[in-house]
């Protein structure tokens, strides 16, 4: 009896328990044939950043909450509204005004034409989903985003896996929206197949007017996995196809295999008239993943592909996501004569270690001629003592953002006598090792401390720049705190070749101590200034431009309440190559002023901004 | 002899069951604004928050509940430069550090540092001056630190009397301390205080304290007794009672500024300082009236 009902129940459960499955099943069919959702099967969850984990540049100071990347974290402050607000972020540059200094790095060849990417910021959301959706607000200048990245990595977890893995969720052009107001920018995400709390946004501001401003980023998504079928299918593009990921693992951890190549030698066909240089010129127009692809067809071509005469310029920067030790040890045996190195925005959250980078420059370091290493998290102060010792003829270093490095890292550079270019934009070198650098590299060029917050007296820097640096084609002070007019003046007078001078947000320059007009006289091959919100640039010192700086491209004077529109009709008389003048804030130039300027020299960009 | 045993435990029990309790909950701030520009603008909210020249912010982060009150100085009117925009701007920076945690509970003229700081990275370039008084109510230890630059500042009553009150930072008559940017030449004739200068005081709060914050239209125009007065017929903590005294406070200490037979507080400290003067001050007026309850989400 018992066991005929327990049997009764068993059927009566299953039976129950099918059919509800049963039901799902025709559910979802009748789904699928509808093209709909009949059910959510997870709830969408709506995120907003939680914290800004990494950037490449800001235009803000470095606790400040004005103009700073950490303003794009939590709800948005001024969408919808459209301007130039404090609470916004907003990155250094924009447009091409930067590239066109002498003081820009030459572009490396073999740069993909797809990789746009100038600036980029690392943004952690609180719960891993799968992304259906992401919403930048932009509030002045959209069009700037050209790639949005997603990572398998949830940086808030105790126990990170070693295995990070960086999708495309999107990539586009760099475009101007015809629409200069604030919009949401909502492009359509590929669908993943991990879960992810990490975006990353990569920006180009080259084509747009001003710079451009982030508000807030918004991250929709499902907590679980969605089934594909669902969903519309995405549409599948030829390039996914050839751009796996395993591939590139594959070709960049390719060995170059030693094999005896006389006995199997089946000839090479027309291959073996042409020319050995002539091949060597066709495939220096490949892209890196495609001569490492190349390289596996046949003997002859790995032969030229490997060759060390392909990697005198070598810029791994657009493969930032994919690099690690074991790539730059395989690129090793084939760097021996490389001249030219970037590895910008590569080796982060150990991805490239100590050892794998100073292995790397021990072996193919010593006819290093540039160096570009921004943002570049994994440097650590022996490594700058190996490229010391190793890169003795090194010309180029760039160590842009690469805050990890301590304070007294920095002397190691003073080594580097032959240096002409060096970037230490937002980085934490203080007094002794700027000094002991000015003492022995008195070669440079071009150099950049920008947001240099560890300096405590720029004054002496200045004193000494005048005084061991007399070639010093362009220099960076964008908010140096403490600079005078005696530093300054140190600076002109040594310095008689400058050309570039930024010395915007130095709130202690006063032009009352004349060493604006001082400036002017001292330098006349003067091409760009920047004097921005020093609010005590006055007329006299706009005319001391005019009247020597005839070789003046770009002027920025924003924020000053003394300026008027006479004195700027005389400079743009006097100065005939200005290209850039920047009028944003300054109270007495309205827009009226701003016309009529524009109107009778059309080769000047005014710019104007504004806010409410 | 057991029973009055076991009863004193159980009363014991219950008393310090039940002040431990009121230990442990949080505290918080329920606060209400009113005020009046000094030329009949009644209350209009110009960019929030915002009553003639005078500025005030109510904020709340995970920590604690701020206030602050600024008064513009209203001579800067006289060289084409509109008082209101310093205070609005500098009550505003306040807030967002507030809003975003960027502050300490405990150090209130941190917050006023930060926010002059923040005011000069600005690029639009602000110029103008203005008092400040920043009330940070700390909601776990259940203190409330003050900071207060001029002429401005803040009340504590409990039981009916003022326990706490503010100091007034003056230089001279009429010239309270002031946060102030000046024009590029001008700084030697601009007076201009360093946050720092400010006044800071700390002290615990109970339940029920009222806590009035205002510029000094209020204080020059009312004395205690009569804000005590107003304060008496606070009944609730809820928020319409408190808008509503707090609309009573400010009306009256309105009507008195235009009142040209009063001795108000201003004139008082006028005739002891010689100069024979009666009758209100109209300036502008904000009172932020808030009271200590319990926290609720």
């Amino acid at each position: 009896m018992l066991t005929l009902l327990s049997m009764f129940y068993y059927i009566c459960l299953r039976r129950r328990s099918r059919s509800g499955t049963r039901g799902e099943v025709l559910n979802s069919r009748r789904a699928v044939e509808s093209g709909q959702r009949a059910l959510p099967l997870s709830v969408e969850v709506e995120q907003y950043v939680k914290e800004v984990l990494d950037f490449s540049s800001h235009y803000g100071s470095e606790n400040s909450m004005s103009y700073t990347m950490w303003n794009l974290a939590g709800l948005p402050n001024v969408y919808p509204s459209s301007g130039d607000f404090t609470q916004t972020a907003v990155f250094r540059v924009y447009g091409t005004w930067w590239e066109q200094c002498s003081s820009a790095p030459q572009p490396f060849r073999r740069t993909p034409q797809s990789f746009y990417s100038q600036d980029y910021i690392e943004v952690a959301f609180e719960e891993p989903v799968y992304p259906t959706a992401l919403e930048v607000l932009e509030t002045y200048n959209p069009g700037g985003i050209v790639q949005i990245l997603a990572c398998s990595l949830n940086p808030f977890s105790q126990n990170p896996p070693v295995d990070i893995r960086w999708e495309v969720l999107w990539a586009g052009e760099p475009t101007k929206a015809l629409n200069p107001q604030a919009r949401q920018f909502s492009p359509s995400i590929k669908q993943i197949n991990f879960a992810t709390n990490l975006i990353r946004l990569e920006v180009n501001s080259s084509l747009l007017e001003y710079y451009t401003e982030l508000d807030a980023v918004i991250l929709r998504g499902v907590k679980e996995r969605p089934v594909l079928a669902l969903y519309k299918m995405p549409m599948i593009d030829i390039s996914d196809l050839s751009d796996g990921e395993e591939d590139k693992e594959a070709e960049l951890a390719l060995r170059c295999r030693q094999t005896g190549n006389g006995k199997h030698n089946m000839g090479n066909g027309y291959f073996d008239k042409l020319p050995y240089e002539l091949i060597q010129l066709i495939i220096s127009h490949l892209t890196l993943p495609d001569l490492c692809r190349l390289a596996q067809t046949c003997k002859l071509l790995q032969q030229h592909c490997c060759d060390p005469l392909q990697y005198i310029q070598l810029s791994l920067q657009p493969y930032w996501a994919r690099l690690s030790d074991a790539s730059l040890g395989h690129l090793q045996k084939r760097c021996s004569l490389i001249q030219r190195l970037n590895l910008s925005w590569t080796g982060n959250r150990g991805a490239l270690t100590l050892t794998g980078f100073c292995s790397f420059i021990r072996a193919c370091g010593q006819g290093l001629v540039c160096l570009e290493l921004s943002c570049c998290h994994f440097l650590t102060e022996s490594c700058l003592e190996t490229i010391s010792q190793t890169c003795t003829g090194l010309q180029e270093l760039n160590l842009s953002s690469s805050d990890r490095l301590r304070p007294h890292a920095f002397s190691h550079i003073a080594k580097l006598t032959q240096l002409r270019r060096l970037v230490l934009y937002r980085t934490k070198v203080e007094q002794t090792s700027i000094l002991s650098i000015l003492t022995f590299c008195t070669e440079l060029r071009h150099l950049n401390l920008g947001s240099c917050v560890m300096i405590e007296d720029y004054d002496t820097v200045a004193s000494m720049l005048g005084a061991r640096c007399p070639s010093l084609r362009s220099l960076d002070l964008w908010r140096c705190k403490n600079l005078t007019e005696r530093g300054l003046a140190d600076l002109v007078a040594g310095c008689r070749f400058l050309e570039e001078l930024d010395l915007g947000w130095c709130s202690t320059l006063q032009s009352s101590s004349g060493c604006f007009q001082n400036l002017a006289r001292k330098l006349p091959r003067l091409r760009k200034l920047f004097l921005t919100a020093n609010r005590t640039v006055c007329d006299t010192d706009v005319e001391e431009l005019a009247n020597n700086c005839f070789a003046l491209q770009h002027l920025d004077i924003l924020g000053t309440r003394m300026v008027s529109s006479a004195s700027l009709w005389k400079l743009l008389r006097s100065c005939p190559q200005l290209l850039l003048l920047d009028v944003s804030f300054c109270s007495q130039i309205d827009a009226r002023t701003v016309q009529d300027l524009a109107s009778h020299f059309p080769r000047v960009a005014i710019k104007k901004s504004f806010t409410q | 002899m057991i029973s009055v045993l076991s009863y004193g435990r159980l009363v014991a029990r219950a008393v310090l069951g039940g002040l431990s309790q009121t230990d442990s909950r949080d505290y918080s701030l329920v606060t209400a604004s009113c005020g009046f520009g000094k030329d009949f603008r009644k209350g209009i909210l110009k960019k929030g928050m915002c009553y003639g020249d005078d500025a005030c912010f109510i904020a709340r982060h995970r920590s604690a509940d701020v206030l602050g009150v600024a008064d513009g100085v209203g001579g800067w009117r006289d060289y084409g430069v509109d008082p209101s925009q310093f205070s609005a701007t500098l009550m505003k920076t306040c807030e967002r550090l507030v809003k975003e945690g960027r502050f300490v509970p405990s150090n209130p003229v941190g917050i006023l540092t930060m926010g002059y700081y923040e005011l000069l990275q600005n690029k639009v370039p602000l110029l103008g001056s203005s008092t400040a008084c920043i009330v940070v109510l700390d909601r776990q230890r259940h203190q409330l630190h003050t900071a207060n630059l001029g002429d401005s500042g803040f009340l504590v009553v409990r039981g009916g009397e003022v326990v706490h009150r503010s100091d007034e930072q003056q230089h001279y008559f009429n010239t309270p301390f002031q946060l102030s940017i000046a024009p590029p030449g001008a700084e030697g004739a601009v007076l201009s205080d360093r946050p720092e200068a400010a006044d800071s005081s700390s002290f615990d709060v109970q339940l029920g304290d009222i806590i009035l914050t205002a510029t000094d239209g209020l204080f020059d125009n009312m004395p205690d007794y009569m804000i005590l007065q107003e304060l008496k017929k606070l009944k609730n903590t809820n928020y319409e009672s408190i808008q509503q005294t707090a609309r009573s406070i400010a009306e009256q200490a309105h009507e008195l500024a235009y009142d040209p037979n009063y001795m108000s507080p201003f004139a008082q400290f006028a005739c002891d300082n010689g100069l024979n003067v009666r009758g209100g001050k109209p300036d502008d007026i904000t009172v932020l009236l808030s009271i200590v309850a319990e926290y609720t989400d």
